[in-house]
């Protein structure tokens, strides 16, 4: 598909009509959490299916090869051996979905993984990460720098001046760029939700980041003030369901910040399978940004096939 | 342990991502009917009542059938009875200052709190309502519920000073029915005195929990009873002598009607099949589902009346994941209803909704308001100054903008037209049980002889009677409708003598036709009285006063024919004078209010005018009674028809010849004749919105 032309403005004519009701989203956002829960061998499964969707990630200004390499490991290896077994598990490959690291960390990454004889694909924040305030031209050198480093996904920011000042189709074409500078890596872009402003902006802003070919959109960056909210998240998941009722392509999802505890996991992906379906619950389609959520899924794990609760020096840290 | 059970388990929901079963336990909801054998009865002053020799039927759980206890039916002798008790408890509970009452209410929202457990259960299970519904919503509004009223108890003294307790309140209860419903008229009643008794159908048990609840806190044991019976015991428990006022909750269908803009309709249909999709409907116990049932009976009337819409040309979409077999309904979406078909008039059954387009905003209203029901309705529009629009035209009890469903102690809920005529809740909703006080207390009767069929339908016929003898000019003959003096529909009149038994003039013989032209003129002054402002309303009083007082000699002199002393004569009409001026005066003050209660969002209470009044005045006061009635109908913006005082209407033509060159035509209207018959077509007339009768027992 290929938005150009005559194509592009009557798309984006139509976009900048859209409203999207306020109270209505908070609603559905406060009944999500309430009206569905699963309990024991369905909350382990669950669990478990949650891991998977994981982009294990790190990014702070202390990164060294040392703390990489051992997130990797954890990466293969997210759950205890015996754990898994006792959930006859063990054998189904259960990995992260991908790591995640700053530009500079990529080879560390691509290194580490390789030790551990694993293939899980390493993903880049780049573009100015987290701000994007730098030159266009800077941060398309950085794009294309991870993916000879061996980056195979690319997250990026996207301008928020643009979404603010309105100029849609200046950030149509900036995405644009940014998706050839990828080439034939996977690009998720970030809208960075917390600083749009108001949820018909995300809505505006999810629709055109998946005209100019993105592969999934992200909610957030991980460090503003606020990150992955239902509300916000709702919104661009009726982008996405929108776009596909539109055009027939799928695109993905992903929440990042904020999400620490098994629980809000499991929220998670009920939402999607309420407002997607089944189909968006694979790897391909829907990833969760996070670091610590790990820990507290195997916790949780722990405590299904034992019935006790664990100690934080009882698992292996990440 | 765990590990091996779930070992085949884990794998397969690994791929398909199902959802389990959540399900609450209802152990303890079964332990409490095994605490009374499984054998209901009735709870009254604070002891369960079990008579002998009594019908029992049986509780059975709405989803597998089974007999969970069976309960007692009462008899006339259990519901006289209980409402001897509530008078007993009666006088010692309204004695109490509004302080102890709001404690004790304090006290029975603690206790709940402890056992809500076992009362969303037992809800849960009996109904067949989703448990989160019940223990999320309903259970926490009757706690909220009894704070509120609580605090209103406890400042009643000061802020209802003048108004005291109504005395023993009857409450009739449908078959199917929230306890939350209960709740809504119990906590007012208690708090504000009064004691209540309430006649609850068989097969729901939890009324019968919560007056245990009452009744343990020991205090004040006769204050909730509860007897369990079939309807036909309503009319007794109406006539019991010790009964001030009877609450009657009908059956509310819980189906909804959509009105969706044409432009947005394809869309919106696509999005609404998609989200009937994902609801999940079982057993209402399950943590996880969104719907639960209502029983095979509710399950029945949905399937009849989809099959009935469909037979009349509609198209039905059916989604979700439903339990197959009965009584479970899925979902039902209903489109495509030609609108002059008998389902779109007929109540919605419960799942059913029945989506229909409009092309403008004053399309939508005209068929939103096109029904007789007029309960609440929700405006979703990313528009404020239109959903404001909306929300002003329809004529529903409340309305809510982008939101629905909301419920708050503190704000009123009632309805329009036949969704009912009551306010619950909010500082309105107390004054539904009290009265003024120092009125006497009247006796209900119910006529054993009373007719319905008969009533007020013979006319008695007139021949003359006497020469006139009155002061001259009298007043014009006719029919005061519409502005001027019209003759009378049938051509006859009637009779009216004085206090020494002589003739004192003829006026019109009114009958159903000339209702029928007042009520007609009524309306089509309606919408432009309802719109002045209220200055302008008082100021029209003011002249009417004005006019009187010019008046005064004339109407001295005809009260004096009928018997009253000239002074006192002179005093009923300045204090006439003065009851038009202090209704003037209370229509400038009246106003809207602007709440904010504990939901999202300020709520607006706008007091409307009902529309058009009908009011039947006393025999006595023939001048008093008549303005002090006509004055507070007009002040708040209503039209009016008014059958003036059976012995002398001639006072209040006299008040018609002011009128007819002061208001415009048809805001007042006056129609002479024969009581009973007049009010016979008055109740009849179904476009008066509200009668009020001053006459005999009958």
């Amino acid at each position: 598909y290929n938005f150009c032309g005559r194509g592009l403005s009557k798309y984006l004519s139509w976009i900048s009509k859209i409203q999207v009701n306020h109270p209505a989203v908070l609603r559905r956002a406060e009944q999500i959490q309430a009206r569905r829960t699963v309990k024991k061998e369905w909350q382990a499964a669950w669990l478990l299916k949650a891991v998977t969707f994981i982009d294990l990630t790190t990014l702070s200004g202390d990164d060294t090869s040392s703390n990489i390499q051992r997130l990797c490991y954890k990466a293969k290896y997210p759950i205890r051996e015996d754990l898994l077994k006792a959930l006859n598990m063990h054998d189904k490959g259960i990995t992260t979905a991908a790591v995640c690291v700053y530009p500079a960390r990529v080879c560390d990454a691509v290194r580490a993984l390789k030790a551990a004889g694993c293939n899980i694909p390493v993903a880049s924040v780049a573009t100015g990460f987290p701000a994007g305030q730098t030159h266009l031209k800077t941060r398309l050198e950085e794009i294309r720098l991870a993916v000879e480093d061996g980056a195979t996904e690319i997250d990026v920011v996207i301008n928020r001046s643009l979404v603010l000042t309105g100029q849609w189709e200046a950030l149509y074409d900036e995405i644009r760029q940014f998706r050839k500078a990828c080439g034939e890596a996977h690009l998720k872009t970030i809208l960075a939700t917390g600083e749009l402003g108001s949820l018909t902006n995300v809505y505006k802003a999810s629709m055109i980041a998946m005209m100019a070919g993105s592969d999934f959109i992200k909610t957030s960056t991980g460090k503003e003030t606020v990150n992955a909210t239902f509300p916000v998240a709702i919104v661009m998941l009726r982008a996405i369901r929108d776009f596909f009722w539109k055009t027939g392509n799928k695109i993905g999802f992903k929440p990042a910040g904020g999400i620490r505890s098994a629980k809000d996991s499991l929220a998670w992906l009920s939402l999607v399978k309420e407002e997607l379906g089944d189909e968006w619950l694979k790897p391909e389609l829907f990833r969760i940004g996070a670091s610590t959520l790990l820990s507290d899924i195997e916790r949780q794990i722990y405590h299904h096939v034992t019935g006790r609760y664990a100690a934080y020096h009882d698992l292996p840290m990440s | 342990m765990a590990a091996t059970r779930a070992a085949p388990h884990a794998c397969e929901i690994f791929t398909s991502l199902e959802y389990g079963p959540v399900p609450e336990s209802h152990a303890c909801a079964l332990a409490w009917l095994d605490t009374q054998d499984r054998c209901l009865g009735h709870y009254v002053n604070g002891k369960w009542l079990k008579p002998e020799h009594r019908n029992s039927v049986p509780c059975q759980d709405p989803i597998t059938g089974e007999n969970l206890a069976s309960c007692l039916q009462a008899q006339a002798k259990d519901v006289a009875a209980a409402v001897e008790a509530a008078r007993t408890a009666f006088k010692s509970w309204s004695a109490q200052p509004g302080v102890v009452r709001g404690q004790h209410l304090t006290r029975l929202a603690k206790v709940i709190q402890k056992h809500q457990r076992l009362l969303w259960t037992l809800e849960s299970l009996v109904t067949g309502r989703v448990v989160r519904e019940v223990r999320d919503g309903d259970v926490q509004l009757a706690q909220q519920l009894l704070h509120y009223h609580a605090i209103q108890a406890s400042t009643q003294e000061e802020a209802l000073a003048g108004w005291e307790p109504m005395g023993v309140i009857g409450l009739i209860l449908p078959p199917t029915f929230s306890f939350l419903e209960m709740m809504w008229r119990i906590c007012p009643a208690l708090a504000m005195g009064c004691t209540v008794v309430a006649l609850v159908p068989p097969t729901s048990p939890t009324p019968l929990l919560l007056a245990q609840l009452a009744g343990e806190l020991g205090s004040f044991p006769g204050i909730l009873n509860v007897i369990s019976g079939p309807a036909s015991l309503g009319p007794i428990l109406a006539s019991q002598p010790a009964i001030q006022k009877v609450a009657f909750c009908g059956a509310l269908e819980g189906g909804l009607r959509l009105l969706i803009q044409e432009s947005v309709w394809d869309e919106f249909m696509r999005r609404l099949q998609e989200r009937m999709g994902r609801l999940r409907s079982g057993q209402g116990l399950d943590g996880a589902v969104d719907m639960g049932t209502r029983g095979a009976a509710a399950c029945d009337l949905a399937q009849r009346f989809v099959h009935e819409a469909q037979s009349q040309g509609a198209q039905v979409f059916q989604a979700g994941d439903v339990p197959p077999k009965s009584p479970f309904y899925p979902p039902t979406l209903v489109s495509n209803l030609p609108p002059a078909s008998p389902c779109a008039q007929a109540e919605v059954p419960w799942p059913v909704v029945v989506a229909s387009p409009f092309r403008t905003a004053k399309e939508a209203l005209a068929v939103a308001n096109g029904t007789p029901r007029g309960g609440s309705a929700s405006v979703w529009s990313e528009r404020l100054g239109q959903a404001l629009e909306l929300g002003y035209g329809l004529q529903m009890g409340t309305v809510w903008i982008n939101a629905h469903n909301l419920r708050d102690p503190s704000v009123p809920t009632g309805g329009c037209k036949e969704s009912g005529c009551s306010w619950h809740g909010g500082p309105d909703g107390l004054y539904e049980y009290l009265r003024p006080s120092r009125t006497p207390i009247q006796v209900s009767c119910l006529s054993k002889n009373m007719n319905y069929d008969t009533f007020g339908l013979a006319v008695p016929s007139t021949l003359p009677a006497g020469p006139e003898i009155g002061p001259s000019p009298a007043p014009p003959y006719g029919l005061f409708v519409g502005g001027r003096f019209q003759a009378p529909g049938a051509r006859s009149s009637r009779p009216i003598q004085d206090s020494s038994g002589n003739l004192h003039g003829y006026v019109a013989e009114g009958g159903a036709k000339d209702i029928r032209g007042a009520v007609e003129a009524a309306h089509q002054a309606a919408p432009g009285w309802a719109g002045q402002s209220p200055g302008a309303r008082a100021g029209l009083l003011w002249a009417l006063a004005a006019a009187l007082e010019r008046r005064k000699s004339t109407l001295a002199s005809r009260l004096e024919r009928q018997g009253v002393e000239l002074k006192a004569a002179e005093a009923e009409v300045e204090l006439s004078a003065r009851r038009l001026r202090a209704w003037g005066a209370r229509a400038q003050a009246q106003g809207h209010t602007l709440q904010v209660s504990g939901l999202r969002g300020p709520v607006l209470r706008l007091r409307e005018p009902l529309g058009v009044l009908a009011v039947v005045c006393p025999d006595e006061w023939p001048l008093l009674a008549f303005v002090s009635l006509l004055a507070p109908a007009l002040a708040c913006g209503n039209t009016v028809v008014m059958v003036p005082s059976a012995a002398c209407p001639l006072l209040a033509l006299e008040v018609c010849q002011d009128m007819a060159t002061l208001f415009p035509a048809g805001l007042a209207n006056v129609v002479t004749g024969d009581r009973d018959h007049l009010t016979r077509c008055l109740a009849l007339h179904q476009d008066v919105q509200a009668l009020w009768y001053f006459g005999s027992a009958q």
